[in-house]
C-alpha cells in the first residue's frame, strides 16, 4: 500500500459528488420544495466543484489518463498557484461546501459524499501529494539525420559480398536439433 | 455480405442474445412490479398515501434485487474454470460467452449504481410523503409517528433508511475506486474497496427486514374504497386523480367485486372490518441467498486448497527483467493458457497477484513455472526475496533443499480465453512482450504431450 496515490481517488469522488449535488438540487428546485435555495446554492456549489475537480493531476510515477478536453480547464485551474495545488486547501474547501447542502433531504446525499472526498483529500495532504498539471508535451524535434548533408534517400543499394559466400548452410549441418521434423520452404 | 453476416452471428450472436434476455428480463421485473404497486388492490391504501413513490422505488428494487444476484456468478472462477475445461458440459459457442464474464459483471454493477439513484430518490419522496401524508385511519401504515415529522429523522431512525444510507455510502467508494483510470494506476484502491462488497450484502439483508411497507391481507372482508357506514374514508388522505370518485352508486351485485376491475367500474362493496396490514417477506433473501452462498463456499474452498505452499524448485532470471519460477504442488493439475494467483506473505501480507502459466503440469513432470516481468513493488520485493536466497547459499549449500525460499502459496488454476487454443483447427496466436505467457503454455504442452493427441503445426 505505500505507493497508493489517494488524490486520484479523492478526485473521482469529488467529481461524483459534484454531479449528485447539482441533482439533488435540480429535483428540489423544480418541485419547489420548502427551503428550496438550499438546494440552489447546491447546484451551484455542485457546478462549481465539477470545474474545479474536472481536471486530473498528474500522477508521481507513470503517464496519467487525461479527461476529454481538460486542458482548457487545466489552464484556469493552474493560473491560482498554491491554493489549487495544495490539498489541504481543497479539502477544508470541500468541507466547507458540504455543510450547506446538508440541510435539504434532497441533497444531503451529496454532502455524505463530498465530506468522504474532503476526508481522502485531507488524507493525500498529510501524505505530501499535490497537484500538478499535466502538461501538454510538443513533439520532439528530431535532429537532422548525419548534421545535415543528407538530403536525399539513398539510390543504390549498399555492397554486397560475392555469391558464393551467401549460399545457405544445408539443414543437416543446422546447430539446433529438431524434436518434430520441418521441412524448409526453398526461397 | 452472406458471409459477413453469418460470421457476425457465429461469433457475436450469442453474447448479444444473451445481453438481449438480461435486458428483456430487467425491463419486464421493472414492468411488472411497477403495475404490481400501481394497480394492485393490497396496495391500494398505501399508493393513496405515498403516490408514484411508491411504485418506482419497489420496481426499481426488484431489478436491483436480479442484478445483486446475478452479478456475483462471473466472480466464480473455480466454477467458471469447470465450465470451461469440461467439453461435455458445455459447446464451445457457450464457453465463449464466458470470456465476456467480467463485462457482465461491470453491466450488473452500472444497473445497480442507476437503479440504486432511482431507488433512493424515489424513498426519499416516499420519506417526505409518510411525513405529510400521516393517516389516522390506518395506524398501521404509518412510518411516521406523527404528521410532519421531520423526514430526515425518519430517514436515520428506522432500519431500513440507515442500512440505505450506508448501503449508498458503500456503493459510492465500491463505484468510485472501480472507474478505468483508477485500476490502471492504483489498482490497490479497487481491490481493497471492492472488498467491501460483503459489508454491502450484509447491509442488504438488514435493509429488507425493516417491513416498513406492508400490504392489505383482509381484501374480501374490506375490499379497498368501499362504503362505511359509520365514518367516510378518505378524509385526511389526498386523493390521486384516478380516484377521484370513490363512491359513485352503490351495486349491490358488485360484493365483493374482483379485484382487477374495481379500478376502472368503482364497484364498492360494504366494509365488514378495518383493514390489516402486513409486512412483506423479505423477497431479496430468496434472491440473493442461492448466489451468496455459492460465492462463499467458493471462496472457502479456495482458501483450504490454496493454503500448503508450494515448493519452489528453481528460479532463473531473464533479459529485460523477467524472473522464471519454477515450483511443485501435490495434486496440482491445469490446462495450457490458465493462471494462477500467487501470495507470498513476506513480500506482503494483504496482496495477491495472478500470473499466467508458461509451463502445466503433465503427465510426467509435475513441475510447473510461471514468467514475471518485474514493474511494480510487489513484484520487485518477489525478486529480491528469491535472488537474495538463492545468492546467499550458492558457496555454501549448492542442495536446493537447503535454500530458504519464502513461502509461496498457489490459488487457482483458473481459466482465460487462451484456453480454447487447442480446440480449433488452426490457431493464429498474436502476443508481444510478458504476453507471450499463455502461448509460452501451449508450445511447451505440444513439445511434451504425444503428437497423436494434438496436431503440432510447424511455424
Amino acid at each position: 500500500m505505500g505507493r497508493i496515490e489517494w488524490a486520484m481517488w479523492a478526485n473521482e469522488q469529488a467529481l461524483a459528488s459534484g454531479l449528485i449535488l447539482v441533482a439533488g438540487g435540480i429535483v428540489a428546485v423544480a418541485a419547489q420544495f420548502k427551503g428550496w435555495p438550499f438546494a440552489a446554492y447546491s447546484i451551484a456549489a455542485g457546478v462549481f466543484v465539477c470545474l474545479l475537480e474536472y481536471p486530473r493531476g498528474k500522477r508521481k510515477k507513470g503517464s496519467t489518463m487525461e479527461r476529454c478536453g481538460q486542458k482548457y480547464l487545466t489552464a484556469v485551474v493552474k493560473i491560482f498557484g498554491p491554493v489549487t495545488r495544495n490539498y489541504y486547501v481543497r479539502a477544508i474547501l470541500h468541507a466547507a461546501l458540504a455543510v450547506p447542502a446538508g440541510f435539504l433531504l434532497s441533497t444531503i446525499l451529496g454532502t455524505a459524499c463530498l465530506a468522504i472526498a474532503s476526508a481522502i483529500y485531507l488524507l493525500a495532504a498529510i501524505r505530501g501529494e499535490e497537484w500538478n498539471p499535466i502538461e501538454q508535451k510538443k513533439p520532439p524535434e528530431r535532429p537532422p539525420v548525419g548534421g545535415g548533408t543528407i538530403k536525399q534517400p539513398p539510390s543504390m543499394p549498399p555492397p554486397r559480398p560475392p555469391v558464393e559466400t551467401r549460399k545457405k548452410q544445408p539443414l543437416e549441418e543446422a546447430a539446433q536439433e529438431n524434436p518434430i521434423p520441418v521441412t524448409s520452404e526453398a526461397e | 455480405m452472406a458471409l459477413c453476416g453469418k460470421s457476425w452471428l457465429a461469433n457475436e450472436g450469442s453474447k448479444h442474445l444473451c445481453l438481449l434476455f438480461w435486458f428483456s428480463l430487467n425491463v419486464g421485473l421493472f414492468w411488472k412490479t411497477f403495475l404490481l404497486y400501481y394497480h394492485g388492490p393490497q396496495y391500494y391504501y398505501l399508493h393513496q398515501m405515498l403516490g408514484l413513490g411508491l411504485c418506482i422505488s419497489r420496481a426499481s428494487a426488484s431489478v436491483l434485487n436480479v442484478n445483486c444476484s446475478l452479478i456475483l456468478l462471473p466472480m466464480c472462477r473455480i466454477l467458471l474454470a469447470f465450465l470451461r475445461g469440461s467439453q461435455k458440459v458445455a459447446s464451445r459457442k457457450t464457453r465463449r460467452l464466458l470470456d465476456k464474464s467480467k463485462t457482465f459483471h461491470v453491466t450488473c454493477g452500472v444497473t445497480i449504481c442507476v437503479f440504486s439513484g432511482l431507488h433512493v430518490a424515489a424513498h426519499l419522496v416516499n420519506v417526505l410523503n409518510f411525513s405529510m401524508n400521516y393517516t389516522e385511519e390506518f395506524l398501521a401504515l404509518n412510518a411516521a409517528s406523527y404528521r410532519g415529522e421531520d423526514p430526515r429523522k425518519l430517514l436515520f431512525t428506522t432500519v431500513p433508511g440507515l442500512t440505505g444510507v450506508l448501503m449508498v455510502l458503500v456503493l459510492f467508494l465500491m463505484c468510485t475506486a472501480s472507474t478505468y483510470a483508477i485500476r490502471l494506476s492504483d489498482y490497490d484502491i479497487f481491490w481493497y474497496t471492492h472488498n467491501l462488497f460483503f459489508v454491502f450484502y450484509v447491509l442488504l439483508m438488514v435493509h429488507v427486514s425493516g417491513g416498513v411497507l406492508k400490504y392489505q391481507i383482509n381484501l374480501e372482508e374490506h375490499p379497498p374504497g368501499c362504503f362505511h357506514p359509520n365514518t367516510s374514508l378518505q378524509e385526511d388522505i389526498p386523493v390521486p386523480g384516478s380516484f377521484e370518485e370513490p363512491f359513485p352508486e352503490y351495486s349491490p351485485e358488485a360484493f365483493p367485486p374482483e379485484p382487477e376491475q374495481f379500478v376502472e367500474k368503482n364497484f364498492v362493496g360494504i366494509c365488514t372490518e378495518e383493514p390489516k396490514f402486513q409486512s412483506h417477506f423479505p423477497e431479496t433473501w430468496l434472491w440473493i441467498s442461492g448466489p451468496l452462498c455459492l460465492y462463499c463456499a467458493e471462496r472457502l474452498y479456495r482458501y483450504f486448497r490454496s493454503n500448503k505452499p508450494v515448493t519452489i524448485v528453481s528460479v532463473i532470471s531473464h533479459p529485460c527483467n523477467v524472473l522464471e519460477l519454477r515450483m511443485r504442488k501435490e495434486n496440482f493439475k491445469a490446462r495450457p493458457g490458465q493462471y494462477i494467483i500467487l501470495h507470498c506473505p513476506r513480500a506482503s501480507a494483504l496482496e495477491s497477484h495472478p500470473f499466467t502459466l508458461t509451463m502445466c503440469p503433465t503427465d510426467t513432470k509435475a513441475t510447473f513455472g510461471v514468467h514475471l516481468k518485474i514493474v511494480g513493488d510487489w513484484t520487485e520485493r518477489f525478486q529480491d526475496l528469491l535472488l537474495l536466497h538463492s545468492r546467499q547459499n550458492t558457496e555454501i549449500l549448492p542442495n536446493f533443499h537447503q535454500r530458504n525460499y519464502p513461502k509461496v502459496y498457489v490459488d487457482g488454476p483458473f481459466g482465460s480465453p487462451s484456453e480454447e487454443s487447442l480446440n480449433y483447427e488452426v490457431s493464429l496466436c498474436v502476443a508481444g512482450g510478458i504476453g507471450v505467457t499463455p502461448f509460452a503454455s501451449i508450445l511447451n504442452t505440444l513439445l511434451y504431450v504425444s503428437p497423436t493427441h494434438l496436431k503440432p503445426f510447424s511455424q
